[in-house]
């Protein structure tokens, strides 16, 4: 049981301010996945949330009750740390039930819940080895285990598959999901990886140079980018931008091509504007534009395209077969219900009000 | 073939200056301790005539005191101290080079100048414990039979701890500050943190440094001979400063040869575990 609250949380190193005014609210429960790209102040929000820094502004409360004067022991959470921080000189049993020895838990209740956290985690043939007989996956199972044993009201995990291979780090990513599913245990997780934030969070925050860009579902954020950052951010191949001007309903491309948009937005015309489109919310369309082909790039499920669309390279993904070769021409259209718009100057998302 | 012999061609010199300077004295002394001053054989008479002198049981025991009471309190305070200066506090840097001063000062400016601050009248020492009332009479720390020894133990302690301070420090240097940061996560409280997580993580180096301070207060001269040369009344007389006075004092060569030829056994062993300590840890650590 955890609910978490951060308002309006300020940190600075010296006269430098890192975070400028943060602002969250987890309920009881949640997987909130801060993501943002490196240097952008997850870490050092995470760690003021655990009390490892202090807190320079601002409240952060876990169940209503404000701990910004708390060390990390009277917090309640526990932390996943980037290399594990597993303590090379205990064994896996030793490292995972650390904190309950610290806390005078009887042998036995130690042992058992041990237990019981190695079982989850397929841990219990390691329980007698020490961390650098263990790969790296296994230790980063450890490193969970000894957070799971606590039973604290919010997990905290700072990168915690960045030193894993691309394939055992798809495999962590589902069995962090399915343990948070069986624990429910409020969990705040920080990445670089947007992939990671879409496939694992209930709710993702994105940040940017200190600041929250957007907070939402995975879909929320995919489909209405509260602005450019956010945009460009989340997605993979990221959104293609082109810039232009507005006249009408249409949208004019820097080489005067015009597309059509389903909405005229409010306040601006003839502004520059920049103009959003996911490269699968393109489609072969005999009508469309003409783009020329750079390259081609078959996955077998999809083929991606990247082209020369309105005097911008733009990347397309084709769920269609396509057959066609650099310098040739394919004629595309965009689908209208899913551009996105924004303000040349301000990066905001156009609406259509 | 050719190119082992030719190695061998390369460390020859070496091994000669080694075999002139370490191999020829420890054979020589080897012969000094079984024959008499005119060079005849003698079996193990001499061992017989130094193992009957009054002062070695007594120098046998100081030894054992000087030993162990310097390696305790050079331990502890050194760690103590290598745990305070890897806290983070102001000035720090400023502390961490006044603290290696002792073991800067070459040995002997060390000894004389100790000898002075305890002089039992004109000492600082004595001035500053009486002239505020805490000792009614001046005490003659070097002339008192119970008080010079520990002396002795708190100058040898004084003049060491640096060394151990400084290479705990780097050991604790070297741990990850994740680790200090999990442990505060997991509710370690400061002491917890130093028993649980520091202390474990530089035993390798507390082994390899007490080995290396027992090799170096067995061996010890300097402070000793300078202040006490072994008295007052053999009280700080420890083995090492008896081989000394037996051979260059009273010039029974023969007799300290044996001395050191038992003391040598007893130091070697100490040696043989120091290097398969230090050797055990080069192949555990990767
Ligand atoms: N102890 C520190 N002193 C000064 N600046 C720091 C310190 N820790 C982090 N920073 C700065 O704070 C910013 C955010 O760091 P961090 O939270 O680690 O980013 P992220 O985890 O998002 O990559 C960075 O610009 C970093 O240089
Ligand atoms: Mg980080």
């Amino acid at each position: 049981m955890g609910s978490v609250s951060i308002r309006d949380v300020r940190k600075s190193y010296g006269s430098m301010e890192i975070l400028h005014g943060v602002s969250i609210d987890i309920a009881d429960g949640e997987f909130v996945v801060l993501v943002g790209p490196s240097g952008c102040g997850k870490s050092t929000l995470l760690r003021m949330l655990a009390g490892l820094e202090e807190i320079t502004g601002g409240e952060i409360a876990i169940d209503d009750k404000v701990v910004n004067a708390l060390h990390p022991k009277e917090r309640d959470i526990a932390m996943v740390f980037q290399s594990y921080a597993l303590y090379p000189h205990m064994t896996v049993a030793q490292n995972m039930g650390f904190s309950l020895k610290l806390g005078r838990a009887p042998k036995e209740e130690i042992g058992r819940r041990v237990a019981k956290a190695a079982d989850m985690l397929s841990l219990t043939p390691y329980l007698d080895r020490y961390p650098r007989q263990l790969s790296g996956g296994q230790r980063q199972r450890v490193a969970m285990g000894r957070a799971m044993v606590r039973d604290p009201k919010v997990f905290l995990f700072d990168e915690p598959l960045s030193n894993l291979d691309a394939k055992l780090r798809v495999q962590m990513r589902s069995e962090i999901k399915q343990n948070h599913q069986r624990l429910k245990t409020t969990t705040v997780y920080v990445t670089h990886d947007q992939i990671e934030a879409m496939t694992m969070a209930d709710r993702i925050v994105v940040m940017h140079d200190g600041v929250v860009e957007q907070i939402g579902t995975p879909l929320e954020l995919y489909d209405f980018p509260r602005n450019l950052f956010v945009a460009a951010f989340i997605g993979s191949p990221s959104m293609n931008i082109l810039s232009g001007k507005l006249s009408g309903n249409s949208f004019i491309t820097a080489d005067s091509s015009a597309i059509n948009l389903p909405f005229i937005p409010a306040s601006t015309n003839d502004e520059t504007v920049s103009l959003g489109i996911r490269p699968e919310h393109f489609a072969l369309d005999p009508n469309g534009m003409a783009a020329e082909v750079i390259t081609v790039e078959p996955t077998g499920s999809e083929t991606q395209v990247a082209m020369l669309l309105g005097g911008h390279e733009v990347v397309a993904v084709f769920r269609e077969r396509i057959t066609t070769r650099p310098g040739e021409c394919l004629t595309v259209k965009l689908d209208p219900e899913r551009i996105h718009l924004f303000d040349g100057q301000s990066g905001l998302r156009l609406g259509q009000d | 073939m050719h190119r082992k012999s030719t190695g061998y061609l390369f460390v020859l010199p070496a091994l000669l200056v080694l075999g002139m300077l370490i191999a020829y004295p420890v054979a020589y002394t080897g012969l000094l301790s079984v024959t008499d001053n005119q060079g005849n054989l003698v079996g193990l008479d001499n061992f017989r005539a130094i193992l009957g002198a009054r002062a070695t049981p007594t120098a046998f025991f100081n030894t054992l005191w000087w030993v162990v009471g310097s390696i305790v309190f050079q331990v502890v305070l050194g760690v103590l101290t290598a745990i305070l200066l890897n806290q983070k506090f102001r000035g720090r840097a400023i502390v961490r080079s006044v603290t290696l001063i002792p073991w800067v000062v070459p040995g002997i400016v060390a000894a004389t100048t100790w000898a002075w601050m305890l002089h039992t009248e004109f000492g600082i020492i004595n001035y500053m414990l009486t002239a505020p009332g805490v000792l009614e009479e001046p005490v003659g720390w070097l002339t008192n039979g119970s008080t010079v020894l520990p002396v002795m133990i708190a100058i040898n302690v004084w003049k060491m701890f640096p060394f151990v301070a400084i290479m705990v420090l780097a050991g604790l240097q070297s741990i990850s500050n994740d680790l200090y940061e999990a442990a505060r996560i997991d509710g370690a409280s400061f002491w917890e943190e130093v028993w649980y997580v520091m202390l474990p993580q530089v035993r390798p180096v507390i082994v390899a440094v007490t080995l290396l301070l027992v090799i170096w207060a067995l061996n010890h001269i300097t402070i000793i001979y300078a202040i006490t040369r072994g008295g007052p009344a053999n009280r700080t007389l420890i083995t090492p400063i008896q081989i000394f006075r037996t051979a260059f004092e009273s010039v029974q060569f023969n007799q300290a040869a044996a001395l050191s030829v038992m003391f040598f056994a007893v130091a070697i062993t100490v040696v043989f575990f120091y290097i398969r300590t230090t050797a055990g840890n080069a192949g555990a650590s990767k």
